[in-house]
């Protein structure tokens, strides 16, 4: 007979109680009129989510795991948990006017939101294939919806149904990847699967590292890394911004967390196979997102290229944990990452918030010339977007140059030269384009301001992320402790 | 064992030519139908592990439900194959040689296929004997992986949703039963009594 | 007292400095109350600073009280270690003094002379910074801090040349002046260098007590061993001359003329070009162990004296023969050190400041009355027009010409009797140019009186319709300057040179008995003493002929002496030779990197070349993104099937 003892809950209570609320709210919307459903849905769906990051700070304690070793919960979950949570929250928040101007303000829209965002902590908690696997495609599966949720529109559309299509492709590759791992190990369990190639001295079969290729480019490819990227711009230009905003934050966040743990936890004795390709994937993005972005007029593709670019830079710390020797320069290598996940996080949030305040004459603009002059018209949203670009060419003191310091240490530490000094080059390349919008704004001639004025919502937003990344410098401490924490959880010793 | 093995293979070999000719068939009809035969040829497969159970669920809902759905779709839709087809001669031997390469590496991997004592052990996890298959999958479902069957379910009312959302639109003017109504209607907003004289007219 | 007086001129420039800034939004009526206030605060400031230097020096001079000030320490950095201090012995006190009195008159002149421009705050605040650099230079206890007066000096005369910046000309002068300085202090800065290596400190205390001990050290310069006090006194003495515009690097103080006449006053006569002399006075217990130095100084001097000199005799434009004097002047001074008649210079230097800043004062009442008129040429006949400039003038040039009693006679003659008492050969070299100056100086001179004052107007209708007495806020200076031509040099002569002149100094110039010139000259022979006096005389008279009695004479001569009268009027070619060896090979190897080198070269493959070849890359990568999706999914399988070959591969 199989064991029927109870699984222990508790630990999967954010999961839990988001799952719930998506579908407690998810019922209201069904059952009341269409306006007060939606208003319901969004500003509900943010309380769960603010809600859903105390839970998750409430079950921190330890490695704790449940539903027969599925399921984790340590330091490190928790850390990217609430990063993600904050990503997605913060993106229902941005999007409320742009749904309402486009007509498209349903309250499927936030409840779809908090099913991804359950999809990602499902992901950041997976302690077994299968369970990777299923958060990855519910998250994904959201997303692909409300790529397309701007139906009317056949660039929605068509971004949602590339997304999907390649999505598939990418699911297929991972699910054959862990075929393969599972066909040569004999189980899905990342414990056991630990355990097993640490035990074994002659080292994995081929079958388990080509399975493990196949489960890198899976991922790959939700964190848009190079040769995994194409979908990237097509689907930030052609899905509705506020989706942009989340897309390019909290499913990046989420699936980074997975690669580190799939990539430290169960294949980490592997790292010697693996981190080549880690080192490759991480070069082909910065150069990528470098290089591509110069000749883009609009500015979400712009910031597709962007974030190409930064995961790359991010999977420079995975790279440097892939180095097999030293367990503090690994440490270090993580440490960064996350740091730099982090930031890159608030410089994003903060970037998209400006861009969806584009508007002329209650239309969205979207190329970089419409900012024109914007120093003029909106000194104030010029200064704070200059702020984020700064900090994303990663201009010193600003946060985004510190979050790229840890990790080009990182890679010096493990003598990781070619990485770190490709890395600098790419992000001297890179400085050009950000450094092109602050020049649009501040030397190019107005044209009509943009659209005022601007909700609180928006100035919160802006306000916070600005403030975080202007004021990073003088107080890491928080950021850096969690993740010291949230590393050293991932790394023995 | 014999017939077993010679089972195996014929379903086998069904099931990749059928999967084979369902992305090579000119007419999206043939497609479907070979569709359908891969399905019942995996059921046989299923059947062949013992997982009778398994088998009549991949016969009812994929064959019964989702073939059928996607026969209804692409007899609907009159997808123009031609068009498809466009420019497949065109790639066909630079992805001819990737593909390849790709399944030359990977039989290259499966030649390597060795399965260690400790592996088999950790594969066999044999049907327990004294209750039928039906209810030891149950069993196994509801507790062991009660987890990946609620995140199933999370995913299949994502889909739901999804498909809700991408398609369905309240029309206007469209006449519908709206039994409340119907029911809570009274006399007085429908019927006008009128005293008729005889023989006046109305 | 003493620390007030360096430090009020700072405050009263920052005050105009902030007006500055208001003034620039203010609206017509503001403006003139911000100019107004601006103009109280820099000229009160300087005349509080003015008093607290008088009774400074009434109590470190009079009372030898000791007046060392350490304000902070600035820099210690090994055995590198040095303060802001205030040295507080004669020869600072004097020269504060000095300069507070000047500047304070011009700083009121100005208010005068300036009333019609339209940023007034900026120029007092230059002023008063100027002022305030000057003060730091003289009251500095240590190379580097003497330095940093100096650096500011600079700057602010570089700002008050160029001050009115639309100029062409005066943006020109300005850079020129900067450029040239900087010569001038690479040597300094060489010289401070050399200082440290030798006394391992840069405090004048310091340094001083040591001199007589490394009297004979010698330095490695160039592979060479050299005396090592000599090395250094030139060194220093380059700065010196840069500074004080001695022959060679003089070029820059006429085409200094471009700013504003109170400037040209202030800097360019009594008080920055004079920078030279006194560091080579402060420094007079370095320099009395190097006889080459001494001889070096000696020539500069004596050549630069009649060299200006007979500049100045040909130029048309007021200020310039004022400044080309001012160059001879300073030649004189130098002469002085030279033959280690320290005290002489600086007593001339004293007298010099109030005289030629009279002159240059009037000249700028000549200017302003002529509307801005400065070429000689279309003045004339003026004196009745203008007659208490007239006067002032008078007295101004009758000093600068040394007549008995004015204070130029005073110090010039002392400076060419020692000239003549310190018996070497550079000593008589300098006596002979020092005559000839004199006759030269006192010829230019009322070259200039006759030209401006006499004779037939040669100015236009409207200008002379225009022509009147300065106000009051301009005239009252330059009475009070005219006081001090007049008796400076009389009252002081027995404190600086006669016979208090040992206990006046107290320790503060250094003079070994081998160089017993200023002695000397108080036992010179009568011919000696009556000649500066008949060389003036004779200049004067020379210039009467020729101007007032036979005015055609001047042009005739100069049609005659074609050749000579070129050579002069474009200053012995001098600024054509440093274009030809020094500007234009500059510019030409400048504009040689800049062209092939920086341009094709740098740029071309740097990044230039480097920004198309990311264009490049960048339309190329782009171009990748064809929107097809079985593009993007061939894509990701080549990715995969690209990783997996290359695992395999490697892994063999």
């Amino acid at each position: 007979m199989p064991e029927t003892a109870f699984p222990n809950l508790i630990p999967a209570l954010p999961e839990i109680f988001l799952a719930v609320a998506a579908m407690l709210l998810l019922m209201i919307g069904v059952f009341s009129r269409e306006e007060l459903a939606a208003r319901t849905a969004g500003y509900g769906s943010v309380i769960v989510l603010i809600v859903a990051i105390v839970f998750v700070g409430l079950v921190a304690e330890g490695r704790v795991l449940t539903f027969g070793g599925a399921f984790v919960t340590d330091p490190f979950a928790v850390f990217v948990k609430v990063m993600t949570l904050i990503a997605a929250a913060a993106a229902i928040l941005m999007s409320r006017s742009y749904l309402e101007d486009h007509k498209i303000n349903r309250f499927e829209f936030p409840v779809l939101v908090l099913l991804a965002a359950l999809g990602m902590l499902m992901m950041v908690s997976a302690n077994d294939l299968i369970a990777l696997y299923l958060g990855l495609e519910l998250q994904s599966l959201a997303l692909y919806v409300i790529a397309s949720f701007q139906r009317d529109s056949t660039r929605s559309a068509e971004a949602g149904l590339k997304y999907f299509v390649l999505g598939a492709v990418a699911s297929g590759l991972l699910l054959y990847g862990m075929t393969l791992v599972y066909g040569f190990s004999g189980t899905t369990n990342f414990d056991v699967l630990e355990k097993l190639f640490a035990d074994s001295n002659a080292g994995a079969p081929v079958g388990v590292i080509v399975g493990v290729v196949f489960i890198i480019a899976g991922l790959a490819f939700k964190i848009s890394a190079v040769p995994f990227h194409m979908w990237t711009p097509d689907v930030y230009e052609g899905a509705p911004t506020p989706v942009t905003a989340l897309l390019a934050v909290a499913p990046k966040i989420a699936a980074m967390g997975l690669f580190i743990r799939v990539m430290t936890g169960p294949f980490g004795d592997l790292s010697g196979q693996w981190q080549q390709i880690i080192i490759f994937i991480s070069i082909a993005s910065m150069v990528l997102g470098a290089f591509a972005a110069i000749n883009q007029k609009n500015i979400k593709r712009l910031m597709a290229y962007s974030s190409i670019g930064h995961m790359g830079y991010a999977l420079i710390g995975l790279a440097v944990a892939g180095q097999t020797g030293s367990p503090a320069v690994q440490s270090d290598g993580l440490h960064g990452m996350l740091v730099y996940l982090a930031i890159y996080m608030v410089m994003n949030l903060g970037t998209f918030a400006c861009i969806l305040l584009m508007k002329k004459d209650g239309r969205m603009m979207e190329d970089i010339n419409d900012l024109a002059g914007l120093s003029k018209t909106n000194p104030a949203l010029a200064a704070v977007l200059t702020i984020f670009m700064f900090s994303m060419a990663g201009i010193p003191p600003l946060a985004g140059f510190l979050g790229k310091l840890y990790v080009f240490q990182s890679a010096i530490q493990a003598e990781l030269f070619g990485l770190a000094i490709i890395g600098v080059l790419a992000s001297v390349v890179g400085a050009f384009y950000y450094l092109r919008i602050v020049k649009v704004m501040y030397f190019d001639q107005p044209e009509d301001g943009l659209d005022g004025p601007i909700s609180f919502e928006m100035k919160s937003i802006l306000g916070v992320m600005g403030v975080v990344i202007l004021l990073f410098i003088f107080l890491p401490g928080p950021l850096l402790s969690g993740a010291e924490a949230a590393s050293a959880a991932l790394l023995p010793g | 064992m014999i017939i077993q093995s010679l089972a195996f293979y014929l379903f086998a070999g069904i099931t990749v030519a059928a999967a084979v000719m369902v992305i090579s068939a000119r007419n999206p009809v043939h497609s479907v139908l070979f569709l359908i035969l891969a399905f019942f040829n995996s059921a046989g497969l299923f059947v062949l592990l013992g997982a009778e159970f398994l088998a009549m669920i991949l016969v009812v809902v994929y064959v019964g439900a989702v073939a059928v759905l996607f026969m209804f779709v692409v007899m609907m839709l009159d997808i123009g194959v031609a068009e498809l087809r466009e420019g497949f001669l065109q790639y066909l031997p630079l992805g001819g040689i990737v593909g390849l390469i790709l399944l030359l590496e990977l039989g290259f991997v499966v030649a390597g296929f060795v399965i260690s004592p400790e592996v088999s052990e950790r594969f066999s996890a044999p049907a327990p004997a004294d209750i039928p298959n039906t209810e030891a999958i149950g069993q196994l479902l509801y507790t062991k992986y009660v987890y990946f069957f609620q995140a199933a379910g999370m995913i299949l009312l994502v889909a739901m949703i999804g498909a809700i959302v991408l398609t369905h639109r309240s029309r206007e003017g469209v006449k519908k039963q709206r039994i409340g109504q119907q029911v809570d209607r009274r006399p007085e907003e429908t019927l006008e009594i009128k005293k008729v004289q005889t023989g006046s007219g109305i | 007292m003493y620390t007030a007086a360096v430090f009020l001129p700072l405050i009263g420039s920052f005050i105009a400095g902030i007006l500055t800034f208001a003034g620039g939004v203010a609206n017509e009526k503001t403006k003139k109350k911000i100019d107004r206030g601006s103009q109280l605060a820099t000229v009160g400031a300087m005349l509080l600073a003015a008093v607290a230097a008088t009774f400074a020096f009434i109590d470190i001079v009079v009372h030898a009280n000791t007046g060392n000030v350490e304000l902070f320490t600035w820099v210690s950095s090994g055995t590198l270690e040095f303060s802001w201090a205030l040295r507080g012995d004669t020869l600072a006190l004097v020269m504060l003094l000095m300069v507070t009195w000047i500047s304070s008159m011009i700083h009121i002149y100005s208010i005068g002379y300036m009333s019609h421009d339209k940023s007034i705050p900026r120029f007092m605040a230059y002023l008063s910074l100027f002022t305030f650099f000057m003060l730091m230079l003289v009251t500095s206890n240590n190379l580097v801090q003497l330095f940093f007066g100096w650096e500011g000096v600079g700057l602010a005369s570089y700002l008050l040349i160029g001050f009115w910046y639309e100029k062409q000309s005066a943006c020109a002068a300005a850079i020129k002046a900067f450029v040239v300085n900087r010569v001038g202090d690479f040597g300094f800065v060489l010289g401070i260098f050399a200082t440290f290596v030798l006394f391992d400190s840069i405090s004048f205390d310091t340094i001083f007590g040591l001199a007589e001990d490394k009297s004979q050290a010698t330095m490695s310069v160039f592979g060479g061993d050299f005396h090592a006090l000599t090395v250094i006194c030139l060194m220093l003495f380059v700065g010196a001359m840069g500074k004080s515009a001695q022959l060679g690097l003089h070029t820059w103080l006429p085409d200094a003329m471009e700013g504003p006449t109170p400037v040209s006053a202030l800097i360019h006569a009594a008080t920055m070009v004079t920078a030279g002399v006194f560091m080579v006075a402060r420094l007079s217990p370095l320099f009395e162990y190097s006889d080459t130095a001494l001889t070096v100084v000696t020539v500069v001097g004596g050549s630069t004296a009649i060299f200006a000199a007979t500049v100045g005799c040909v130029q048309n434009d007021i200020k310039r023969v004022i400044a080309y004097s001012t160059c001879s002047q300073l030649g004189y001074m130098f002469f002085a050190l030279g033959v280690s008649a320290y005290s002489a210079g600086v007593f001339h230097l004293v007298t010099h400041a109030f005289f030629k800043a009279l002159l240059f004062l009037g000249a700028g009442s000549v200017i302003h009355a002529m509307s801005d008129e400065q070429d000689m040429r279309n003045m004339g006949g003026l004196w009745r027009l203008i007659p208490v400039t007239y006067v002032l003038m008078w007295i101004g040039s009758l000093a600068l010409a040394g007549v008995w009693p004015f204070s130029g006679f005073y110090s010039k003659d002392t400076i060419l009797e020692s000239a003549w008492g310190a018996g070497t050969e550079v000593g008589y070299y300098a006596f002979w140019m020092g005559i000839g100056a004199a006759f030269l100086t006192a010829f230019y001179s009322w070259r200039l009186l006759i030209m401006t004052f006499h004779g037939e107007s040669r100015a236009d209708e409207v200008t002379l319709a225009h022509v009147h007495e300065s106000p009051k806020v301009m005239i009252l200076p330059l009475i009070f300057l005219a006081m001090g031509a007049l008796f400076v040099g009389f009252l002081t002569f027995d404190f600086f040179v006669g016979q208090h002149t040992k206990s006046f100094w107290g320790n503060s110039l250094l003079i070994l008995d081998s160089h017993p010139a200023l002695e000397n000259a108080h036992q010179s022979p009568l011919w000696v003493i009556l000649l500066p006096s008949v060389a003036g005389v004779s200049g004067i008279t020379l210039a009467y002929l020729m101007y007032m009695l036979a005015p055609d004479l001047p042009a005739a001569l100069a049609s005659g002496f074609q050749r000579t009268y070129r050579f002069l009027l474009n200053k012995w070619y001098f600024d054509e030779l440093y274009d030809r060896i020094f500007v234009r090979p500059c510019f030409l190897l400048g504009h040689g990197f800049w062209k092939s080198g920086d341009g094709a070269l740098i740029d071309g493959v740097g990044p230039d070349g480097v920004a198309s070849a990311v264009r490049d890359i960048a339309r190329r990568a782009s171009a990748l993104q064809s929107g097809f999706l079985y593009h993007y999914a061939f894509a990701m399988l080549l990715g995969v099937a690209a990783l997996i070959t290359w695992f395999l591969v490697a892994r063999g």
